[in-house]
């Protein structure tokens, strides 16, 4: 059982039987998802602030629509999954409203909504179509004149940093999701017991850096961590 | 307004539960003593699931984390950061100061790194080394008994040492480096950078049966639901309300000490946040513990007659001598580091190494040291990740840019491949920065507001730009590149603006003469011998050590002597 599972029992635990908690978990799979999916430790007001944002629309179905279709292109699909199994474009769209402020200068329209205008404009000015009518080679052709910086430019074309700002929501919403965590190969979040580099490690670093015994005869032992630490007069440990 | 009173009188009264309230509360009540704790901020026990952020993935935020209400992202526990809601500052022109404020029980001890150093014997006496700044009324001898017991007490990873400024105390073992820190050690010793075993109040080593040993998740920041890390909420507080001796008002931020007709503190009257209004309660003893500039608002607030430019200040000199911990930063990518297996490097919650101030400065031209911590790359993702997905093609020839399976494999061949320098600095305390109460301003319950005036010398700018110098000698030294432009005279060498550093003290400076200090070497007000202050205010100085260990070393003797003060009637 993951561990949103295990809350969700112990949500439906608090109120009913095992009996109730099948029957919920199968009729009410996916409000129970949405209640759940964002659990993590906020103030009331700070769950006041995401409810908001979180029951209410920005971007309209084209917009989402070409959102998919770009991060499909930035990032595309893999064996380990895709950009809607990563929730990218739900980040775009909690973000535009969460960052609609003038305190961040109004992100949703200036940057996210202004990009996909400005990528439709181009478009529509190579291949007389909008993004979302453009077939993929079309959108790489564009992609190919914005993706990269002018070095001759001391200030950037538009779209290029238009373009940049983009790639960046993309790749961080994908690599902050549980497929792209997986596909970056992260390995910590859970509770372990820290006792060195691996050894495979070590070993292909052998001749540029490797611990030295008296650094390490001085670290924890492990196998002692649960008894109960002791001194002599000194500040010497015992245990 | 109308004040409704408390006939309740306490023996004391404790003002804020963070580093040094909370251990107050601790020493207090253990000695039996009826203990009002008054905290601005609501209840907070790392080890409740709904207020957990502890293991959390950063898909479970809707924003990834990032930090549009925590200014550390949605995982940092901190309530409240450079920005309280309601309650602002102000900041006189051309000079800059940035006031951190955690509302929550416990703090900031909540979030802090957990560095947790002793000040050195002569971190206490620096005016005879350099003519600056002024001498402490106490020596490391006469707070060195209470370092001890805290160590024992609370439980402090580190090694012995025997580095004279650097004083070894009662450790736990510390864990191994990781990879990059191997890195650090490789070029700080090219340098003849002294590089040793972090000192982190982190359990690494069970120390009793209440608390739990660390599980390595790195997640400090956030608060250990398992009590494996220090919090003045999880290790103080909390066990001190099961002894029955306790009573906590939490949303409950102090305006005032009320005082009698002769001047001697009565009690406080503070604001109830959940409705607005204000109340008063009554004791025999006041300790301020609201952090070093509020506890100064607090006392610059209460004025009576018998103390009309506010409650202790006879002197003028509450809020003056305000100073932060100076900071510099830089990154350096180490093209070792490319292409990594991944392998679970979490490790505690801080550096496992860092660098003790090594250097002399009769021999430099800056009078103070700093140390430096060391942070890394090869972390959980959260938003921002990826952002500059192959800025390091650069360093190879190739394209920086682009789209498509190229940038997926450019984001994982460079995770990991940076270390993060840090430098942390002493700082010279002086009169003309300070913190004062501005008339013009009141915060939303109608309080009148703290207004800063900050300005950094040529003494910590001249510190950076060796910060930087050395960032630059280690980089090369560990084979790596230090990123960016050094900072340049006119960028103030990248010096951190004051209050960034989250270190800030010295508002209520400690000393044996009335003229020319706030409290006595007890931590008392002068002017009054029923009122003390037990967070940073009383710091004559810095040090290049982070100030939680002496805060709560020295609010532990403040609180023995109270209590013997007590037992001898003489408060």
């Amino acid at each position: 059982m993951d561990r949103r599972e295990s809350i969700k029992n112990i949500l439906l635990g608090s109120i009913g039987s095992s009996v109730l908690l099948e029957s919920c978990v199968s009729l009410d799979k996916e409000v129970l998802d949405k209640i759940w999916e964002y659990q993590y430790g906020r103030t009331p007001e700070e769950k006041e602030r995401d409810e908001k944002f979180l029951n209410s629309k920005f971007f309209n179905e084209n917009e989402l629509k070409t959102i998919e279709k770009i991060a499909n292109i930035i990032l595309p699909p893999n064996e380990i999954g895709n950009i809607n199994d990563a929730g990218v474009v739900e980040m775009f769209e909690f973000i535009a409203k969460d960052w609609s402020t003038p305190a961040h200068n109004n992100y949703g329209d200036k940057v996210l909504r202004r990009s996909i205008i400005v990528f439709d404009e181009l478009c529509t000015e190579k291949f007389g179509l909008k993004l979302l009518e453009c077939s993929e080679s079309q959108i790489k052709l564009l992609f190919d004149e914005i993706s990269y910086e002018d070095k001759s430019l001391k200030d950037q074309k538009e779209s290029v940093r238009l373009f940049a700002t983009f790639r960046g929501m993309v790749v961080t919403g994908y690599f902050t999701s549980e497929i792209g965590i997986k596909d970056l190969g992260y390995k910590g979040n859970t509770p372990n017991v820290w006792d060195g580099i691996p050894n495979d490690v070590l070993e292909q670093y052998k001749g540029i850096v490797s611990y030295d015994k008296e650094w390490i005869d001085k670290c924890v032992d492990q196998s002692k961590r649960g008894e109960i630490a002791e001194w002599d007069e000194e500040g010497n440990l015992l245990t | 307004m109308e004040i409704i009173n408390n006939s309740k009188e306490y023996d004391v009264i404790v003002v804020g539960s963070g580093a040094g309230g909370g251990m107050a509360t601790k020493i207090l009540s253990d000695a039996g003593l009826k203990i009002a704790v008054v905290e601005a901020g609501p209840y907070f026990d790392p080890a409740n699931p709904d207020q957990m952020t502890q293991l959390k993935w950063p898909w479970e935020s809707p924003r990834r984390g990032s930090g549009t209400t925590r200014a550390f992202g949605d995982f940092h526990m901190s309530y409240g950061d450079w920005e309280v809601d309601g309650e602002p500052y102000t900041v006189e022109k051309d000079t800059s100061f940035r006031w951190w404020r955690s509302r929550m029980l416990g703090g900031r001890t909540n979030h802090w790194g957990r560095i947790s150093l002793r000040f050195g014997p002569k971190d206490f006496k620096s005016k005879d080394y350099d003519g600056l700044g002024e001498n402490w009324p106490i020596s490391y001898d006469d707070i060195k008994p209470y370092y001890d017991k805290l160590d024992k007490l609370i439980g402090v990873f580190g090694t012995k040492e025997n580095i004279f400024n650097e004083p070894d105390g009662f450790f736990l073992p510390p864990p191994k480096p990781r990879l990059h820190e191997l890195f650090y050690i490789k070029g700080a010793r090219k340098s003849g950078v002294t590089v040793i075993p972090s000192r982190l109040s982190i359990l690494t080593k069970r120390i009793n049966n209440t608390r739990g040993v660390c599980f390595y998740c790195g997640q400090c920041d956030r608060s250990c639901s398992a009590y494996a890390d220090f919090s003045s909420s999880s290790c103080y507080v909390i066990p001190s309300l099961k002894g029955g001796m306790v009573d906590l008002y939490t949303n409950s931020m102090v305006i005032e000490v009320k005082t009698d007709k002769n001047g001697r503190a009565t009690g406080v009257s503070y604001i109830n946040k959940d409705n607005g209004r204000e109340y008063s309660i009554k004791g025999k003893v006041v300790v301020l513990a609201a952090s070093a500039c509020s506890s100064a608002r607090i006392l610059l607030n209460s004025k009576s007659k018998a103390h009309p430019n506010g409650l202790g200040n006879s002197s003028n000199l509450i809020g003056k001598y305000l100073h932060d911990t100076t900071g510099a930063g830089r990154t350096v990518f180490i093209p070792d580091l490319i292409n990594r297996k991944t392998y679970n490097e979490d490790g505690v919650g801080g550096m496992h190494v860092y660098s003790p101030w090594w250097l002399d400065n009769k021999k430099l031209d800056f009078p103070r040291g700093y140390h430096i911590e060391i942070g890394r790359s090869f972390t959980m993702p959260e938003y921002g990740f990826g952002y500059n997905p192959n800025e390091f093609n650069k360093f190879f020839g190739l394209k920086v840019g682009g789209y498509g399976d190229k940038l997926r494999q450019d984001v994982k061949k460079y995770y990991g491949s940076t270390i993060g320098l840090s430098g942390r600095g002493e700082a010279i305390p002086r009169k003309d920065n300070y913190c004062e109460i501005d008339p013009n301003t009141k915060d939303k319950w109608g309080v009148p507001v703290l207004k800063f005036r900050y300005k950094w010398s040529d003494y910590e700018l001249k510190q950076a730009k060796h910060m930087h110098d050395t960032f630059e000698e280690l980089a090369y030294n560990m084979g790596g590149i230090a990123l960016g432009n050094k900072p340049t005279k006119e960028q103030n060498y990248g010096i951190s603006a004051p209050g960034e550093i989250i270190h800030e003290v010295g508002t209520t400076r400690m000393g044996d003469d009335p003229y020319k200090s706030v409290v006595n070497k007890y931590e008392r007000l002068h002017d009054v011998d029923n009122v003390f202050v037990v967070d940073a205010g009383p710091f004559v100085s810095q040090a290049d050590k982070n100030p939680t260990w002496t805060i709560m070393a020295l609010s532990w003797r403040t609180s023995e002597y109270i209590i013997d003060q007590l037992k001898k009637q003489n408060i």
